[in-house]
């Protein structure tokens, strides 16, 4: 009875092993245990597939290879080629998409679109709503070169017809433009986020300064856009190196394999129960979007913006 | 007292018939017309075992492909596997747990209506893994209305393919007085697309192969071989027969050609009539035939693209029913309700009264008939060998050469250089 009647609290253990944010601690453990199960564990599945021969990857007691579908995977041509169309692509997406999301919320934050901002706004957030696969049917539809909507403007206008989805020297144009339509929303938001909070009075020192449009813009707003652009180059760092479902509906890795990105690549070969070597390439892909999002965060954050 | 023993015997009565009741899971990728088949095949198995119930479940061949092995390899094995022999064989190479049906088989008594062709593609590396059940036979359609609006009749050899599509593309054949339609719908998007037409120009000209022969040669540079392979680049490229969308066209975008009116000819499978004979689709304004003769001493022919057959798993959850299921497909009543539903048979000792003349080329073949060769069955290494095909054909798809036949040369060159290193 003596014990029990010293023995300390649940509640009392609780704040002594997690301190004074014990309550904290109890309420997101659920959330905590959740994000464990639901995101770790099949990440760690994948990568533990991706050590097993792809025959037996399923079984309950699968035969463990080493890296012997690593070096499968970095041994193929195709899976090499597909990793620089995927590298050169996401250059090319992330650039264009934050430069044009970045005018776009400037546009839409000058002073001089008091009125109507509101309707450029919804046009630009919608696509970010809809649901992805039914754009893509639709950029799709547009793009035909038999009955799209892009041709027949074209030739309305008399102009030369886009290649469109069925030319290696257009498609990926085409899913660039696609994809800016469906993404570039997002980033505008956050960069309105940002310009909501720049220092206004930073803004009026340099135009008594005298200094000029882009000098103003460079050395004034350009810094206080740091948080912005910082999350948002990270966030499409990781969304195009993953770029899949585009090419799922509109392309398929074509024409040719001008469009065969790691994510579409490791898919086919998961459909073709290669199970080891694609979930190689998607270890793959996790460690590269790893390592550049940390990279370009920490740069980011070290660099002197002014 | 009284409550508990009622109650006693009520449990003893359900437990009794749940465990009497089984239910059978077949999994296919057949679509509504599969599933109709086996509910009608079900109803009549049922009057033979009464606690049996039939529940098919259709996928996208894809996903029947991952969902199947994944299945097999964690005992959560469906009891019964329908779908084409050579799709069979790749889930018996990476499971090894489909089931030799060879002495089930024996000790069926009627079975004389299956050749030995018939029963050759239905055996891998000593095994029966599938009872077949439907031969899976593909023609050559064009659109009648199109033929008689540009005055043409059904195309019988390559030069008449060539004409009519010069014409449907040229004549606005539908008549709408638009620039918008086509000679020929194929599909290029995925290798295995791609690799399937191949196989209905090659299969259907007469030849043997596509790629490599019984004894490893390799043969698409052989003249025969050469030519059909370099007429079947060049309507995708030089000749512009297709949809220049057509090299990111899968098979629903095939369809959608087909059934959208956009091209006039096209491939024609057993399973695709009955579907295309309603008003809402084709209408039946369609004709089947041969494929286009390209040689004058070979024949050309309608392909047969295998079997369609039953596997059973060695792990399916209710195994003796399960052979018993399959044994019963190729009765007289199951026959009939797969030619009703599906357009394909084993079987031909039943009724074919009121059958279009569309799905007789099919019920009751009076044409040349060329059966694929299935290199697969034979060479271990075929499927990576096929894929570097696949993926040379599609690079070249858009990439057109000057001269075709010099790179067909230089193709087989680099494929025997790859067969090599696989052996």
């Amino acid at each position: 009875m003596t014990t029990r009647a010293n023995a300390p609290s649940v509640s009392v253990l609780a704040r002594r092993w997690l301190g004074e944010n014990a309550t904290f601690y109890l309420f997101a453990a659920p959330f905590a245990a959740l994000t464990i199960v639901m995101g770790l564990w099949p990440i760690a599945l994948s990568i533990q597939t991706s050590f097993t021969e792809s025959y037996t990857a399923l079984s309950p007691q699968p035969t463990y290879v080493g890296f012997a579908n690593y070096i499968e995977v970095f041994g193929d041509p195709v899976f090499t080629k597909s990793a620089w169309l995927t590298l050169r692509y996401t250059v090319l997406a992330v650039v264009l998409n934050l430069v044009i999301a970045l005018f776009y919320a400037m546009f839409l934050s000058s002073v001089l679109l008091s009125r109507g901002a509101w309707i450029f706004k919804l046009c630009c957030f919608l696509p970010v709503v809809t649901p992805d696969v039914a754009g893509y049917i639709v950029w799709k539809w547009m793009y035909s070169g038999d009955f799209g909507a892009v041709n027949a403007a074209l030739t309305a206008l008399g102009l030369p017809e886009f290649g469109g989805v069925s030319q290696v020297s257009t498609v990926t144009l085409a899913i660039l433009i696609a994809e800016m339509w469906y993404h570039v929303g997002f980033y505008v938001v956050i960069f309105l986020a940002n310009f909501a909070m720049l220092d206004r009075t930073l803004d009026e020192a340099a135009h008594l300064d005298k200094a000029g449009f882009w000098r103003k813009f460079t050395r004034v707003t350009l810094p206080q856009l740091r948080p912005a652009i910082t999350i948002n180059s990270i966030y499409a760092l990781i969304q195009f190196l993953k770029t899949f479902t585009v090419v799922v509906v509109i392309t398929k890795g074509g024409p040719g394999t001008a469009t065969n990105f790691v994510s579409y690549y490791a898919y086919r070969q998961f459909d073709q129960a290669q199970y080891g070597t694609a979930t190689a390439m998607a270890t793959i892909l996790f460690s590269v979007i790893m390592v550049l999002a940390f990279a370009l965060y920490w740069y980011n954050q070290r660099r002197d913006w002014r | 007292m009284k409550l508990k023993a009622l109650l006693a015997g009520t449990t003893l009565a359900l437990g009794g018939s749940m465990a009497m009741a089984e239910e059978l899971v077949i999994w296919h990728d057949l679509g509504d017309n599969g599933i109709n088949w086996f509910a009608e095949a079900g109803e009549a198995f049922k009057k033979m075992h009464p606690d049996v119930t039939v529940k098919s479940v259709s996928f996208p061949t894809d996903q029947w492909y991952g969902k199947s092995i994944a299945a097999l390899n964690t005992n959560t094995a469906p009891d019964l596997l329908y779908n084409n022999y050579e799709r069979v064989i790749r889930v018996v190479d990476q499971t090894g747990k489909v089931m030799d049906l060879s002495d089930v088989f024996a000790g069926m008594a009627d079975t004389g209506f299956l050749s030995e062709a018939d029963l050759n593609v239905a055996r891998y590396d000593g095994n029966m893994i599938i009872l077949p059940v439907q031969r899976v036979q593909m023609g050559f359609g064009a659109r009648k209305s199109w033929l008689e609006a540009v005055g043409e009749d059904f195309p019988e050899t390559w030069e008449d393919v060539q004409r009519v599509s010069a014409k449907f593309i040229a004549e606005d054949p539908d008549g709408n007085g638009k620039d918008d339609t086509y000679g020929l719908a194929l599909e290029a998007a995925n290798p295995r697309d791609l690799i399937h037409m191949l196989d209905l120009y090659t299969f259907g000209a007469g030849l043997r192969h596509t790629l490599i022969d019984g004894a490893g040669e390799i043969v698409i540079d052989e003249p025969k071989h050469k030519q059909v392979l370099v007429e079947f680049l060049k309507t995708f490229t030089d000749y512009g027969y297709v949809s220049p969308d057509t090299v990111t066209h899968s098979f629903p975008e095939m369809y959608q050609v087909i059934e959208g009116g956009r091209a006039g000819m096209f491939r024609v499978g057993d399973w695709n009539v009955k579907k295309w004979d309603g008003a809402d689709v084709l209408n039946g304004d369609f004709l089947v035939g041969e494929w286009p003769q390209h040689f004058d001493d070979v024949d050309n022919a309608v392909v047969i693209g295998g079997m369609r057959g039953v596997a059973v798993p060695d792990n399916a959850p209710n195994k003796d029913m399960a052979i018993e299921f399959a044994k019963f497909l190729l009765s007289v009543e199951a026959q009939q309700a797969s030619l009703n539903n599906v357009g394909a048979a084993v079987r031909g000792d039943f009724a074919l009264d009121g059958l279009s003349e569309r799905r007789l080329v099919f019920a009751q073949p009076a044409h040349n008939l060329n059966a694929y060769d299935f290199p697969e069955s034979v060479h271990a290494f075929y499927p990576e060998l096929e894929a570097d095909f696949h993926r040379e054909l599609l690079e070249v798809l858009v990439d057109p050469q000057d001269d075709w036949g010099a790179y067909v040369d230089a193709l087989a060159e680099r494929m025997r250089a790859k067969r090599d290193s696989l052996k």
